[in-house]
């Protein structure tokens, strides 16, 4: 009895700091937005104000229409682009696919924020391709700062979203079916498009609802390219409401964010429940036998041009951009390369003590920062491992509240709370801030990695311990743990280019001591720094690359 | 190794005469102030200057008061404000000298009581309009102008005066349809007041909004990015630039060409005060009055090129050099006064943006 005392006092403790750290923000943001003027000024009111001045406010329904159309556009083409390459890649004899695999993801661990600029300095209206394209073919057949560019661009960036649910699915389902239909002579697009798509349906559905729910969230690429023609959408709308009646509105950001969530919640539980959904048909499957790769015959290199495209302009444009905009000193028309050509970008990101600090702290928060959130995750995984009480379906909602937040508000929500909550007021000024609010934010996919990890112990090992008079505790320690080091690893090393590529969270947070480069992206794009933008941007690829370098090595499967 | 200990030995000699001693002409008990100042170590400045722009400031300060560490954070004008009533809310005390360029937001500031009364010994050397209720300062006299790209805007075409520039973008709609630039009056509250003064001193000004209408005119939060967009070529045009920046970055930058509008130029100066709850008050009043200082001023008319508001300082960029470039009647600077916050009411904001959001649009609609 009293074994089992002690042992559910880190229980307890686990999930009640889990739900502070999860509802203190939400709680507080709902909060602000009932309120006139900032939760800290002596002169605010309660009423609804801030939800009356944005439904007023014909930005507000502009930005949600182009939040709605954005959204929209990217399922259109990111799920059946995404389940296509899919298909092809699971299913078909394309050549080079290993060297093509790992590619395919590049674009979901690069921050968006960086493809944005890589975008605009590669292919904006005097990028690089734009001017190349100019001089030698007398026009540049693209713009970029479209609201159906972005839709565009969003959607491409997506497509490997779609691709991770859709090959997952297509590994558990049989190929027998498919052959019969390849014998019965279908086409591979056809025998894609009648036979093996249909069959993962519940899986695209639930990539559908993601890819809908991430381009809802969108932030960075709006950010950034629909700045010039002033398109808004939602997340942007708020920012821009950081100044717009000339004194910070919070009580109106509060307002816009609490109608995000009451858009993205709903999503994300459906998601939750398509998720449940799709592994119940995953039972209905065909036998399971050895995969025959389908031929694809004359369609092989229609293929392989058709993916070449697609990382061309999705990976190599922008990140090509980004490094040849880091070594030259001004661009445009009748700029010559030759001539251009410098490396004081970067001297001067190193000259910056606050810069460097940002590559330290960035290094710093991924690494160190990473253990201890993968740590932490692991905790509350042991907390829910196993049991099916009412706390442990109390958490499995919980982890899903970050989620549905708005990282920059979730950012903002924060640092509110290390100002005025006085056990943490010393800690805001510590790269500690950005590290709490990384890890909240990223409670959902961490979970997922966890709990993937834990549920591939068999429960004999566990049950053999306890036979033998083990306690939980010990068992968690002495069995599980052990066991699970290797997906904790992963874990780390993806939390880490997760941590690395993150940026809207830490805008607010920023301080003297907190700087990441993420964040610093986001300031510097503002003050229009883009020489030092470039450089630092590059620098954060690199990290990136180090940490998908070493993934790779190890053989860390890339998806949850 | 020799001139490191020179330096060092020269630091600390500075350091014990300038303990003991107030400048010349300082109230006598100045240098208790700096004695204080010296036990408190540090200041802690919130300012909207980057901080690499400010690097000489902050090197020669430390020169002069080498016991005291300089900790300077640069945020945006709006973060700036933001951090500070939030950090004075949460009582734990916040930066002790707030230096920005949003002029109306720190009158603001003052207004609700966040500044420490205190008259500079400095203060009879500025112009009245640039002290106020002697708690914040204006120190620096930075212009608005105009910028264009040289390779593409031809020289006929460069406006000299706001009136040019209207009828410019009116007459030849095809050529700067898309390449004109401004501030984003709804993100910049610096670009924001500059409008305001505009209204007042431009008759022809709703030509001009509709000049922008029509020429569907891009706008963005901060000057770094216009200048980068006017030199890159993506856009040709831009109005009401930060001329400090745009200075500094035209004589390294052959595409970018400047203009001070020949009918008026407006002036911004930097507004600074000291915090009510500043840990380091007298430190802080040392960096005060070292920035409104004939030392303190010479760098800003010269290094850091913001254009010194003193009159009797003898450097590259000063007051005293835009006016006899321009002519005494044609400056006019935005006093630091009770007068530009009017626009902090949120009724009087909107109203004024959705006037220039209307005259824009019928602009638009006319061509």
């Amino acid at each position: 009895m009293r074994t089992a005392t002690l042992a559910a006092v880190p229980r307890s403790l686990t999930i009640l700091v889990t739900a502070a750290a999860v509802l203190a923000p939400l709680v507080l943001i709902l909060y602000q937005s009932f309120l006139t003027a900032p939760f800290f000024d002596a002169r605010k009111t309660v009423g609804i104000g801030a939800y009356e001045f944005i439904f007023a406010d014909s930005d507000f329904w502009q930005a949600s229409l182009n939040s709605v159309v954005i959204a929209f556009a990217m399922v259109v083409i990111a799920v059946p682009l995404g389940s296509l390459l899919a298909f092809v890649m699971e299913r078909t004899d394309l050549p080079g696919k290993r060297w093509i695999e790992p590619l395919i993801l590049v674009p979901s661990f690069v921050s968006p924020m960086v493809l944005a600029f890589g975008f605009v300095v590669a292919a904006g209206p005097v990028g690089f391709y734009t001017v190349w394209a100019t001089e030698w073919l007398g026009g540049a057949p693209w713009g970029i700062y479209s609201l159906t560019a972005i839709g565009i661009i969003a959607g491409l960036l997506h497509v490997p979203n779609v691709y991770v649910y859709a090959s997952a699915a297509l590994k558990s389902l049989g190929s027998d079916v498919e052959e019969a239909a390849r014998v019965a002579g279908a086409s591979p697009f056809r025998v894609a498009a009648t036979v093996s798509l249909p069959l993962i349906m519940p899986a695209l559905l639930f990539a559908a609802v993601l890819v809908f729910f991430l381009g809802f969230e969108l932030f960075g690429l709006p950010l950034v390219l629909g700045d010039p023609e002033g398109h808004l959408v939602l997340s942007t709308y708020l920012y821009k409401l950081t100044n717009k009646l000339g004194t910070p509105s919070y009580h109106l950001m509060a307002a816009v964010a609490i109608c995000i969530v009451a858009v993205t919640f709903p999503l994300v539980l459906l998601q939750r429940y398509l998720l449940q959904n799709s592994r119940k048909y995953a039972t209905i499957k065909g036998k399971a036998g050895r995969m025959r790769e389908l031929p694809l015959g004359k369609w092989k290199w229609v293929a392989v041009a058709l993916i070449g495209f697609w990382l061309f302009v999705g990976v190599i444009v922008p990140l090509s951009g980004i490094a040849l905009r880091a070594f030259v000193t001004n661009w445009g028309y009748g700029a010559k390369l030759a001539e251009v050509l410098t490396l004081e970008h970067f001297q001067s990101v190193f000259d910056e003590p606050i810069l460097v600090r940002a590559i330290w702290n960035t290094i710093l928060i991924g690494t160190v920062g990473g253990a201890i959130a993968v740590a932490c995750y692991t905790a509350i995984g042991f907390a829910t491992h196993r049991r099916n009480d009412g706390w442990s379906r109390f958490v499995d909602y919980l982890v899903l509240v970050p989620r549905a937040i708005p990282g920059l508000l979730a950012g903002l929500a924060f640092l509110w709370v290390f100002l005025f909550f006085p056990p943490l007021q010393p800690l805001r000024t510590t790269i500690f801030s950005m590290w709490l609010a990384y890890t909240v934010v990223w409670l959902a996919y961490g979970m997922r990695l966890i709990s993937s990890s834990l549920m591939q112990v068999s429960t004999e090992l566990e049950e053999a311990a306890r036979t033998v008079g083990a306690s939980r505790g010990q068992i968690s320690r002495q069995i599980t743990l052990p066991l699970i080091r290797h997906g904790l690893i992963a874990s780390w090393l993806l939390v880490f280019m997760i941590f690395e590529r993150e940026y809207s969270t830490g805008v607010y947070l920023l301080a003297p001591g907190t700087e990441v480069i993420g964040a610093q992206l986001v300031s510097l794009w503002q003050g229009g720094a883009i020489d030092v933008v470039a450089a630092l941007s590059l620098i954060n690829v690199v990290l990136v690359g180090v940490g998908l370098a070493l993934a790779l090595r190890f053989g860390v499967r890339l998806r949850d | 190794m020799f001139r490191r200990c020179l330096c060092i030995a020269l630091a600390l000699s500075g350091s014990v005469a300038l303990a003991q001693t107030a400048p010349p002409g300082y109230p006598a008990d100045y240098a208790q102030t700096i004695a204080a100042a010296n036990k408190e170590g540090k200041v802690v400045i919130y300012s909207a200057l980057d901080t690499k722009a400010a690097q000489p400031l902050i090197k020669d300060f430390s020169a002069l008061y080498p016991n005291i560490k300089v900790e300077y954070s640069d945020l945006n004008s709006t973060e700036l404000y933001n951090r500070f009533i939030a950090e004075a809310a949460s009582g734990q005390g916040s930066a002790d000298v707030m230096w920005s360029s949003a002029m109306d937001l720190q009158i603001k500031l003052v207004d609700e009581g966040h500044s420490l009364p205190y008259l500079s010994p400095e203060a009879s050397k500025l112009p009245t309009w640039a002290v106020y209720k002697n708690q914040a300062y204006g120190t620096t006299y930075e212009p608005a102008v105009f910028i264009y790209n040289k390779r593409l805007v031809t020289a006929d075409e460069v406006p000299q005066d706001h009136a040019a520039f209207a009828k410019l973008i009116n007459t030849k709609v095809e050529k700067f349809k898309g390449k004109v630039t401004t501030y984003d009056i709804e993100k910049s509250g610096v670009g924001f007041m500059f409008a305001v003064q505009d209204t007042k001193f431009f008759p022809g000004m709703k030509e001009l909004e509709q000049g922008f209408g029509a020429s569907s005119y891009r706008v963005y939060g901060s000057t770094g990015n216009m200048l980068e967009k006017v030199s890159s070529g993506e856009h040709l045009l831009g109005y009401n630039v930060l001329g400090s920046y745009a200075l500094v970055r035209a004589k390294k930058d052959a595409a970018l060409g400047v203009v001070l509008p020949k009918d008026y130029t407006l002036v911004l100066s930097r507004v600074l005060f000291i915090g009510k709850q500043a840990k380091n008050p007298n430190a802080a009043k040392l960096w005060l009055d070292y920035i409104l200082s004939q030392r303190g001023q010479k760098l800003i008319g010269s290094d850091v090129e913001l254009f010194s508001i003193r009159n009797d300082v003898d450097a590259e960029y000063t007051a005293a050099s835009l006016t006899k470039l321009l002519g005494p009647n044609n400056v006019k600077p935005i006093p630091v006064s009770a007068e530009i916050v009017t626009y902090l009411d949120q009724k009087k904001r909107l109203d004024f943006l959705n006037a220039w959001k209307a005259t824009l649009a019928a602009g638009a609609a006319g061509k």
